[in-house]
Order: C-alpha cells, then structure tokens, then sequence
C-alpha cells in the first residue's frame, strides 16, 4: 500500500467521525496557538523593554545626583549634599580627563504646563546643552537644535515634541517663532522634535528641550547644580571605560573613593542586557507553559487514537487476513494520529498569526518567526508520539482474535 | 459417492499421510496437526492429530459439530493460526518455517478467505473492498482496479461496483467477499460457514458460484455444518473431536440429474424451518 492511499484512507477515517476527530484536533490546535502566541507576547514585551531603554539615548551613561536613584549601587557613606555641579560638566567632558567621552549633557528636569492661545497640555520640561538631543536620539524635523549660543545667553528658546507640537497647535499652523507659556515664562519655539513614538514606560513626545540657562533663570530658580548628567561614550565597546572614567572625576570632585560614590551611574549597554537576559528567561517560561497545553494535546491524541484501534479491531482482522503485513497496520495508524495532529498544528498556527496581531494585556505580540516551524514540528512530533503505541497496539493484534472480536 | 480406497496413492491403510511422503502437487498437505491449548491449567486439544491432503481442483466440505475442531482446521489451514506441532505444506511452502511477515504474505498471495459474517470494510465500495488484497499485494491503482473490476464481474455484480456493503443484500456482500476472495487468482479459496448468514434463495446463489470456481478449475476448503451446502462438494471431511472420523469424494450436487428436485426440496425445507408456524 503506498503512502498517498494510506493518506487517503486516514482522512476517510477522521472524516466519518468528523466531530471526534475536530475535537481532538483542538486539542493540537489550542496548544500550538498557545506556543506561538505566548512566544510572540515573549518576544513582543522584551521588544519592547528593548526600545524603552534604547529610547534612554545611544551608548549613553546617565549620572543621578543627591539620594542616587533606583539604580544606586551602594547604600551607606552617601552624602546629602553631594551635588553634580559645572565644573564635574567641564572636567569630563575634557578629552584629556575622560578620553572614552562623546559629549556630557547637564539635565535639569522638571513638569510644567504649556500653554498657547488657551490651549494647553502637561509635559515634561528638559533643560540641557545641545549634545542632549543627539545623545538622547532627538532629531530635529523642523527649525533648528537650541545652541550654545543660545545657553550661554539664558535665551528663552524651546524645541518641542511632537506630541506638545501637536496639541497646543492646530494642525496646519507653523510653530515656529510662536510664543507659548510654560509656567509663567514665554519662551519662543525654534524647532520641533522628529516623533521616537512611545517607549512603553513614558511618551518620549511630551517633551521640550530649552537651555539649561533659562530653565534655571525661569522655572526652578538659580542654582549650580544638576538633576542629571547624560553621558555619550563614543562607542558601545569602550562604554565601560568611559564609565569608569566618570567615577573617578567624581570621586575626585567628592573627596571619596569610586566605591562610595555619591551617585549612581546606570549603564544603559549593561541595563540593556540585563533586561534582555530577563526577558529571555520569561519568554523561555511562557514557551513551557504552552508546551505543557501541547502534551495535553497530545494526550488527547493517544487516548482518540487507543479508541479508535478498539473500535476497528474487526477491520484490523480482515486487513491482517487478507494479508496486510504489520508495518501496513502500524504506518495505517500512524499516519491517522500524524494527519490529525498535522491538521490540528495548520490550523493551530492560522490561529496564532490571527492572535498575533491583536494587543494582549498592553503588550504588542511580536511573531518569532523560528515559533511556527516550531510549532510545526512539535505537532508532527506529536501525531508521532501520540500514535506510535496505539498503531503498534493496532499492528501486534493476531488476525484470529481481531476477527473473533464483535 | 465413490469411497477414497486404500490403494490410493496420496493415503495409507490408516487414511494418515506421513511427512516424507505428502504430495508435492497437494495444494494442502497436513500432516498430524495438533493444536493444544491452556485452558484453565488444563490442556486442551482442539485437534489430536488431523492428517489430510487436498490436491490441487478439489472442493472439499469439513464437516463437524461445534467443538470438533473445524474451526481450529480452518484458522490453520488459513495461515492464522500456528499448530502446536505436526507439518503443513500449502502449495509447496511449509508453513511452520514462517515469520508473520511471510505469513501475511502468504495469505494474501495463495488463499483467498470467504468469511461468513462476509467481513466487508463498511467504509468501503464494493471494487474498493476487493482491491484491497491487490494493493496490500503491490499492485498499481490502475491494475488492481482492472483486476477489481473483473472479479465483480464474474460474480454478476458488474453494476453493483460503487455500491457500499451497507446497500447491498446478503448474498450481494457474500459475492463481493467472494469477487475479493479469487481476485488475487489463489491457490486455495478457504469459505468458513459462507452461507450460515445467508437465507436459502442466496445460500443457492452463493453456492452455485462456488460450484462455477470449481468447474473452472479451482481449488476450494469450506467449512460448514449443513448437509445441504455439503453436498455442491466433490469430498466430505467429517471431523469429530479433533480427529477425522469420514472421508469421502462424491459426486456435486449440482453434476446430479435430481439437483433441481433437491433444491425445490432444500428450499421446501429450510422455508418450513424459517416460518414456524
């Protein structure tokens, strides 16, 4: 008997217990769904994790000053009023102290409401020097970057996100040279940010960026310290370096030692790959939970295919009578369990890629393109494994018995 | 009736064929067949010793109550079953030297089963039910479905090719089973009670058709326990007990001037058995 009528005859069989065998197939079907949905959510929350901490800039470091921030990596000899101040500006960005350094970026950060002809909309508000926006993955769409001219002069200019663009100005009206109000100042928009989209974790659009100069003279009051320090290094290898070049200015400054620093410095490079290999282990545990709903699959497939010999026992008879060997029997069983669970894995991944695309519990799926061969495989897997005992049950029957049976 | 005499050279005195001389024409040659089982802690003998030859054109008839080992002759002789010791050889092969791979093999290329609950695959049409020893042979779709359909034809079932079992009579799906039965051209065809599900208008159908094989040169063993489908045979085997008690040739029912007269009385009878009154 060849392969294409052993096919045939195995369809006809799942054919005339069509709801037996359909209900079977969910079983399959819901466990390689799951694989390749729980896959994508895996692969879709690590992407996205990916993205809000890319969205921190490129081969950046970020220094917090004062309590240190949730990344402190030491507790104890901190001192209150250690502070980030021009001169630490001045010395690491000096290419003789720090050679590693691209660019250092004083930050000083705070929320305001802007407003325009009555409009007006919540946003966070960065004061900082120009390297800020190449560092942080700010691109200008329209106008111009504020400028080093424009810090040195407290001139009360503003590049805006897209987002703030979009909702204090109605669509079609040009920004530029536009007055609006933050807090209580007017500054003058010079330039508009290109979109970075949402990262997850905060909205990378409600932003505007003014020199350090102004927002100090106008929004937080005089003072020479800074909420931040945004650190480019100038490559990705020599990040490390350049980080460690950035503790010992520091401790320097401090009168400390790089181990009681008091600031903590967050790497994004090693942050980065801190979160991936978490996000790895979760998309590993998500894959095992959806192999767990396939072994229930396959369960399922045995037990049909056991109930199924039972049931044919007296048809297993006459084949073996009439001279059916027993690998005829045994690849006759075999390929009924395979083109169940085949079926059940096609339809299994159609489902999947339809899940795929919606949103599940905020987070976007993305589809691992290695999930559907996977789940593929491991379906033909199971028809295998799942058959191979009841065709071998089905194969070892003697004729006389098989016939006997009623 | 013409009684087997000692002088025959297929027999001794004691009607027993020894192994060294079993006829290498015989399309069967049994030897001293026993087949014992456990039964219980108990051995049962199903046959105590069965010695018979068939030679090649003979339609025997075994004979016997339940209980006197025909149906353990007839699972042998059909290669479905292995004797607990004793020698068979059907046509040619000896049968103890074989695996259950050649077993099959056997079956499907040298006997052809008629069963009597017909044993007909439900799912399956009529030419498909008799391809199916000619694909597990090896045959190719378009042969097999040529030799399929010559086969149903010979049976007289010509029209009825794509009917299932299940829209077809009894004694239809018995002509099917037998269409499967000769398609692979066998050296033996082996009927088991092919008539005990039959009412008498099919019995004389079915049986007739059986006579035709033989006319044409087959060889045929069926097991029965009705005299009346005994006598289209041209030998009786009568077994009792595990042993054979009679063997006789005789002439066919159906070569005899009275057979029609004995038919109107069969069905006479069986009518009468059939509608009690």
């Amino acid at each position: 008997m060849n392969m294409m009528g052993n096919v045939v005859m195995a369809l006809r069989g799942i054919s005339s217990n069509w709801l037996r065998s359909l209900l079977t197939m969910l079983g399959v079907l819901i466990g390689v769904a799951a694989v390749i949905v729980l896959l994508a959510v895996g692969t879709g929350s690590s992407e996205a994790v990916a993205k809000s901490i890319n969205s921190l800039g490129t081969n950046t470091l970020t220094v917090f000053s004062g309590g240190g921030g949730r990344f402190a990596s030491q507790t104890g000899t901190k001192s209150s009023n250690a502070t980030l101040t021009t001169t630490d500006v001045k010395l690491i960005g000096d290419s003789n102290s720090a050679p590693d350094v691209q660019s250092v970026s004083p930050v000083i950060s705070t929320n305001e409401t802007a407003t325009y002809k009555g409009a007006t909309y919540s946003t966070s508000v960065i004061g900082s020097t120009p390297s800020y926006l190449p560092a942080s993955n700010y691109t200008i769409s329209a106008g111009r970057s504020i400028s080093s001219a424009d810090v040195k002069s407290h001139a009360q200019v503003v590049d805006l996100g897209s987002s703030v663009a979009s909702n204090l100005f109605p669509t079609g009206s040009n920004p530029l040279g536009e007055q609006i109000q933050l807090g209580s100042s007017e500054f003058t928009v010079i330039g508009i940010l290109a979109s970075k989209g949402s990262s997850g974790l905060s909205n990378g659009d409600a932003v505007v960026i003014a020199p350090y100069t102004a927002v100090q003279d106008q929004l937080t009051g005089q003072s020479q310290s800074f909420s931040q320090l945004l650190v480019q290094g100038k490559s990705s290898a020599t990040l490390t370096l350049a980080q460690s070049e950035v503790e010992s200015i520091l401790a320097a400054q401090n009168n400390t030692t790089v181990a009681n620093l008091p600031f903590s410095v967050l790497n994004q490079a090693s942050l980065l790959s801190t979160a991936t290999s978490s996000s790895k282990t979760f998309t590993a545990l998500l894959g095992w939970v959806a192999a767990v709903s396939l072994l229930v699959g396959a369960i399922g497939v045995m037990n049909i295919m056991l109930v199924t010999v039972t049931e044919r026992t007296r048809e297993i008879g006459i084949r073996k009578a009439i001279g059916a060997p027993k690998s005829v029997v045994l690849s006759q069983f075999l390929i009924e369990a395979v083109v169940i669970s085949m079926l059940g894995g096609v339809l299994g991944i159609l489902a999947g890629l339809i899940v795929v695309r919606f949103k599940i519990d905020g987070v976007q799926p993305v589809l691992a393109t290695y999930s559907i061969p996977l789940a593929f495989g491991v379906a033909l897997l199971v028809g295998v494994f799942a058959g191979l005992y009841p065709a071998y049950r089905a194969a070892s029957l003697r004729p006389i018995d098989a016939l006997r049976y009623e | 009736m013409t009684l087997l005499t000692a002088s025959d050279p297929r027999m001794n005195r004691d009607g027993k064929v020894g192994a060294a001389n079993v006829g290498e024409h015989a399309v069967i040659a049994l030897a001293d067949i026993v087949k014992r089982y456990q039964m219980g802690g108990h051995d049962v003998f199903a046959t105590r010793g069965v010695s018979l030859v068939v030679p090649r054109g003979e339609f025997v008839a075994i004979m016997g109550a339940s209980g006197s080992g025909k149906s353990t002759l007839m699972n042998i002789i059909g290669c479905l079953d292995i004797p607990t010791s004793g020698h068979y050889r059907l046509d040619g092969v000896n049968i103890r030297d074989l695996d259950d791979r050649e077993l099959s093999r056997i079956r499907n290329r040298k006997i052809g089963f008629v069963f009597q609950g017909f044993n007909l695959l439900a799912r399956m049409s009529a030419v498909q039910n008799v391809e199916l020893p000619l694909a597990y042979a090896g045959l190719k779709a378009k042969d097999r479905h040529a030799r399929a359909e010559a086969a149903l034809r010979t049976v007289g079932l010509g029209d009825r090719m794509g009917h299932f079992p299940s829209e077809m009579s009894g004694g239809q799906q018995q002509r099917v089973a037998i269409a499967r039965a000769i398609s692979t051209n066998p050296a033996l065809i082996l009927a088991d009670e092919p008539t005990g599900n039959l009412d008498t208008s099919s019995t004389i159908d079915v049986m007739s058709m059986f006579a035709d094989l033989h006319d044409q040169g087959r060889t045929i063993v069926m097991i029965t326990h009705e005299e009346d489908v005994a006598a289209y045979a041209t030998r009786v085997v009568r077994l009792r007990d595990g042993v054979i008690v009679g063997d006789h040739q005789r002439v066919p029912i159906h070569a005899r001037d009275e057979h029609v007269a004995h038919v109107q009385a069969a069905t006479a009878r069986l009518d009468d058995r059939e509608l009690p009154s």
